[in-house]
């Protein structure tokens, strides 16, 4: 029988022990940052580096001519140029107003959307597949054809709206109904992009919490807003998170279909910023549009991240 | 062939967790040791610095002899089964068993004839050319052996290797890796925390709790004679009864709660160092296989308890009662849920299929008292002589 | 959910699969106005009321995009640059998402979140600095320059979803492979890749579809006639005074087929980028 001295006799009395990272962790943590780093240097130079630029040229005097940029100086006036600028103001309150818009009915429509295929028993597949087919066009094109439709002679809006009795409105010279008619090509568009994300978390729903639920004697509506949208909260906070982000980049779609008009009424930030910069080559208050654009969108970013901090992924 | 030697074997994390304390430990050729113990104890720990996955703190690994302390996982010549077999889904059973070798630049005939003759072992035969995708768990597991065997490694390394089987495949397959590892006859250090696999299948066990090794002997030493309170609450299923006790002035009745039990004189022969014990409290072990119910007329001492529960298995009744002396359950010897409900003065007896048992009523139990366990109050550990 | 057995006539005609009809409507009838108006005769394009079906139908536009309209020229363009981006994003982005997934880095959890942020980044924020950068470079109206910008916007999100992907696959597959003696890059090549295809995928046909649809680095920096991409290249038919509808949308559907049928093959790949990248945050 053998028999090891027992454990409360061999407490270690020798020198304490240190724990050290293993050897082995160092070399995978030098390999890791090797295969890190080539995507690093590409987005910190072309990302990164710009944007730092950015932010000084905003700050300077600064003319460019055909053989650079000459940064006279530091000053401010570019900042107070723009924010005492009356279409800056309009392209941020316009901004603001048309992404909350968009994504509060893209929102509302996408989750019906959503909810009628996720009770769809055949050709889901397919509804699915044509989803996603205006998500994947182009802007310019869905610009494009809605221009085509909004068109005021021989536009097919045109044409129903007569036959409805509502007249013959010139849809994209006008502001209100250009504004919406924007909206509309964009809903169009990103609508049925929502609807996916929505329907793959429901989807991923568990079944037993439903008929849990339907024992427990709720139903319908009830069922809906006390269970699928909790569920749901996480899936969709970050999918909104991004697409209102990504709205305050909203370009080319007035670019195309109105060109920022009739006169400024679709002259979103980034309309301004590209103007300013590249049609009036006035490179410093474009750069103060751009960075200020820039700074509202970090901010949203930040500010969200930190009411989804349990949402956003952390590995230990 | 090789053997394992571990030699004052520590492992401290960066964080400061000793996880594994001075481990000694040496595995023989072609030996089967299981490592054992609740979760957390370190022994997975102490396979992966065997294999080389992680690094060593202090203390000497020897394979073969030789040191490999700082040697990779591939110089060490050892295979590793995992929990989850990590079998690649994207290579079919032949190439999954193969990579190794063809890593090693093995000849492309050889190695076709290798796994041909590994598959033939383990009954794969006809499944070489699927992916694990589409195999049975038990299959997958065999594959996993497969790929570990088919190098002819010095040392065999398995981590749990049955723990996400169902019951009934799991009996299966203990016998399975039993037999395939006698059939290599390689030193082996196999990882459970299921004390049944531990018992069933070890040459030799070694029972962990918190990084120190508590003992290590044949499976049947380990039932017979635990060294300490620990082992002997870990080891056995159901677990043996233990009761805080206090001896009589010549040590030679045991009091637990209110009855008193006199203890035979050949009690003694085996266990002298008890004598000194008069009038001392010690912790009383007894199995419930070594409380029969008691008929009349058979001399012995007996123990009488309420009982609470009577399980039908058909070979035999397991009979729960309750006695007035507190119980004692050390830390992760049970699982968690018998931890957390142990309550004072639990017991359990295994007797005959026909024996009478009513619900509610007290039942006298005799004690085979050849298996009685005693142990010191304080330090816990076993007295024998 | 609840499985109600519909009987008869319900089966076809019930709510959802009526609601589903109006959602088919929904988006397919601009759809439908595009493929259809670019089969008019250009002299049916300007008809009040409308053409409702073409007639007659003609590939006149489509002769004049190709032609006279440089279509090819865009559509070739736009080949190359989108998938030159893609591949060199997909190389770089599934070296890095591997790192940052499955090797012990610190301050990995800060580098994702960082390139989270930029990821989210309006291209006008830097699109200025970025224009005389590639003019100093010389590399205005090249492929290289749009290649350079977009490989680097779209590397933050691919590794998002690359390293998701990564973090998904059993951590002792590295283990095991080790122990079979598989250095690093032989594990990362032979093990790993196999089973990320999946996140690949989706990483790809995201990066694809950003690069193709792309318009305001396009317009900025290659805004020559040789070097155009389609998007510049539609927004720019024509002249002030007339807009050329049907080679417009001639090319439209030209554009949009190939990704559409790209998009379509690989959606499964493009669900599960789009929900397990959202949840898993």
């Amino acid at each position: 029988m053998t028999t090891i001295s027992s454990a409360a006799e061999q407490a270690p009395a020798s020198a304490p022990l240190v724990g050290r990272p293993d050897v082995n962790r160092k070399r995978m943590a030098r390999l890791g940052w090797t295969f890190t780093s080539p995507a690093l240097i590409i987005i910190g130079l072309v990302t990164i580096f710009p944007i730092v630029y950015s932010v000084v040229i905003s700050f300077s005097n600064a003319a460019v001519s055909g053989n650079g940029v000459s940064l006279n100086g530091f000053t401010t006036s570019n900042y107070s140029l723009v924010f005492k600028n009356s279409t800056w103001h309009y392209a941020l309150g316009f901004t603001i107003i048309y992404t909350a818009i968009t994504v509060i009915v893209e929102l509302v429509i996408g989750t019906m959307i959503a909810l009628v295929l996720q009770r769809l028993t055949a050709g889901r597949g397919f509804m699915m597949a044509l989803l996603l087919i205006p998500w994947s066009m182009i802007t310019v094109i869905n610009a494009e054809l809605w221009g085509y439709i909004y068109q005021g002679t021989y536009g097919v809006a045109d044409a129903i709206l007569t036959a409805v009795g509502l007249g013959s409105p010139d849809i994209l010279g006008t502001p209100t109904p250009a504004i919406i008619g924007l909206m509309i090509a964009d809903i169009w568009k990103t609508t049925p992009f929502v609807a996916i994300i929505v329907l793959a978390g429901l989807v991923m729903l568990p079944g037993d919490v439903y008929e849990a639920a339907e024992v427990d004697g709720s139903s319908g509506w009830s069922t809906f807003w006390r269970i699928t949208v909790p569920l749901l909260r996480p899936t969709l906070a970050l999918a909104l998170i991004f697409r209102v982000l990504q709205a305050f980049g909203l370009f080319d779609l007035p670019y195309v279909l109105t060109n920022g008009g009739p006169g400024t009424s679709t002259t979103s930030l980034a309309i301004l910023g590209y103007d300013a910069i590249f049609k009036n080559l006035s490179y410093g208050p474009g750069a103060a549009v751009a960075t200020t654009t820039a700074a509202l969108v970090l901010l949203g970013c930040l500010l969200s991240l930190r009411a989804f901090r349990v949402q956003v992924g952390k590995e230990n | 062939m090789a053997t394992v030697d571990m030699d004052k074997v520590n492992k401290v994390y960066e964080n400061g967790f000793h996880a594994v304390k001075d481990l000694s430990l040496d595995v023989r050729e072609g030996e089967f040791m299981v490592l054992v113990g609740p979760s957390g104890c370190g022994k997975t720990t102490a396979l992966r610095m065997v294999a080389g996955l992680e690094d060593i703190t202090s203390g000497e690994l020897r394979i073969g002899g030789k040191v490999v302390n700082d040697e990779t996982p591939k110089e060490r010549d050892i295979a590793m089964v995992f929990q989850n077999y990590a079998l690649y889904p994207h290579m079919t059973v032949a190439e999954n068993i193969g990579f190794a070798l063809k890593l090693r630049k093995m000849p492309k005939a050889d190695i076709a004839a290798k796994v041909k003759e590994t598959g033939e072992i383990l009954g794969l035969t006809e499944w070489l050319d699927r992916k694990p995708g589409q195999l049975s768990g038990g299959q997958r597991q065999r594959v996993a052996m497969g790929r570990a065997i088919v190098r002819s490694p010095s040392v065999f390394l398995m981590d749990e290797p049955l723990s996400n089987l169902d019951a009934k495949l799991r009996v299966q397959m203990r016998a399975e890796v039993q037999r395939i590892q006698r059939r290599i006859n390689v030193a082996t250090l196999y990882v459970t925390h299921d004390q049944i696999e531990a018992m069933t299948m070890g040459d030799r066990v070694a029972v962990l709790r918190s990084g120190v090794l508590q003992q290590v002997d044949h499976p049947q030493t380990l039932y017979d004679h635990p060294n300490n309170v620990f082992v002997a609450a870990f080891i056995g299923s159901p677990a043996m009864n233990l009761y805080e006790a206090t001896m009589s002035d010549d040590a030679h009745k045991v009091k637990v709660g209110s009855q008193t039990l006199p203890l035979p004189d050949d009690l003694f022969a085996a266990r002298p160092g008890l004598l000194r014990y008069g009038d001392k409290k010690v912790v009383l072990g007894v199995r419930p296989e070594h409380l029969p119910a008691a008929h009349d007329g058979v001399p012995g001492p007996t123990l009488v308890g309420n009982v609470d529960l009577v399980e039908a298995l058909g070979s035999e009744l397991v009979v729960h009662f309750t006695i007035d002396a507190p119980r004692v359950q050390p830390e992760g010897a049970g699982t968690d849920d018998e931890d957390a409900t142990a309550k004072a003065g639990e017991g359990v007896a295994r007797v005959a299929p026909d024996t009478k048992v009513k619900v509610g009523e007290r039942m006298t139990f005799a004690v085979n008292t050849e298996g009685m366990q005693f142990f010191d109050m304080e330090t816990d550990q076993a007295i024998w002589d | 959910m609840r499985n109600r057995k519909r009987t008869g006539w319900h089966r076809i005609i019930n709510g959802v699969n009526i609601s589903a009809f109006f959602v088919v409507v929904f988006v397919g009838a601009p759809l439908y106005w595009l493929i259809a108006s670019s089969f008019k005769a250009p002299n049916n394009l300007g008809d009040s009321p409308p053409q409702y079906f073409p007639h007659p139908i003609t590939t006149a536009n489509y002769r004049d995009a190709f032609g006279p309209e440089d279509f090819g020229i865009y559509f070739r363009n736009s080949l190359i640059i989108t998938l030159v981006a893609t591949a060199l994003v997909l190389i770089v982005g599934t070296m890095a998402g591997y790192a940052l997934g499955r090797m012990p880095m610190r301050g990995k959890f800060t580098l994702m979140v960082t390139l989270l942020v930029i990821s989210v980044f309006p291209a006008i924020a830097v699109v200025a600095p970025l224009y005389l950068l590639l003019r100093d470079l010389g590399w205005l109206n090249s492929y290289q320059g749009l290649i350079l910008v977009y490989t680097a916007f779209n590397l933050p999100f691919a590794i998002w979803i690359l390293r998701n992907y990564m973090l998904g696959i059993p951590k002792e597959m590295e283990e095991t492979g080790r122990i079979d003696g598989a250095g690093p890059i032989r594990t990362l090549w032979t093990i790993i890749l196999p089973m990320a295809l999946p996140g690949i995928f989706t990483a790809g046909i995201f990066c694809f579809t950003a690069c193709w649809t792309e318009f305001l680095f396009a317009l900025t920096f290659n805004s020559a006639n040789n070097y155009r991409t389609i998007p510049v290249g539609i927004a720019e038919f024509g002249t002030v005074y007339t807009v050329p509808y049907g080679t417009i949308f001639a090319a439209s559907v030209v554009a949009v087929v190939p990704i559409g049928i790209l998009v379509f093959i690989f959606r499964k790949f493009v669900i599960s980028g789009l929900t397990s990248g959202a949840v898993k945050g």
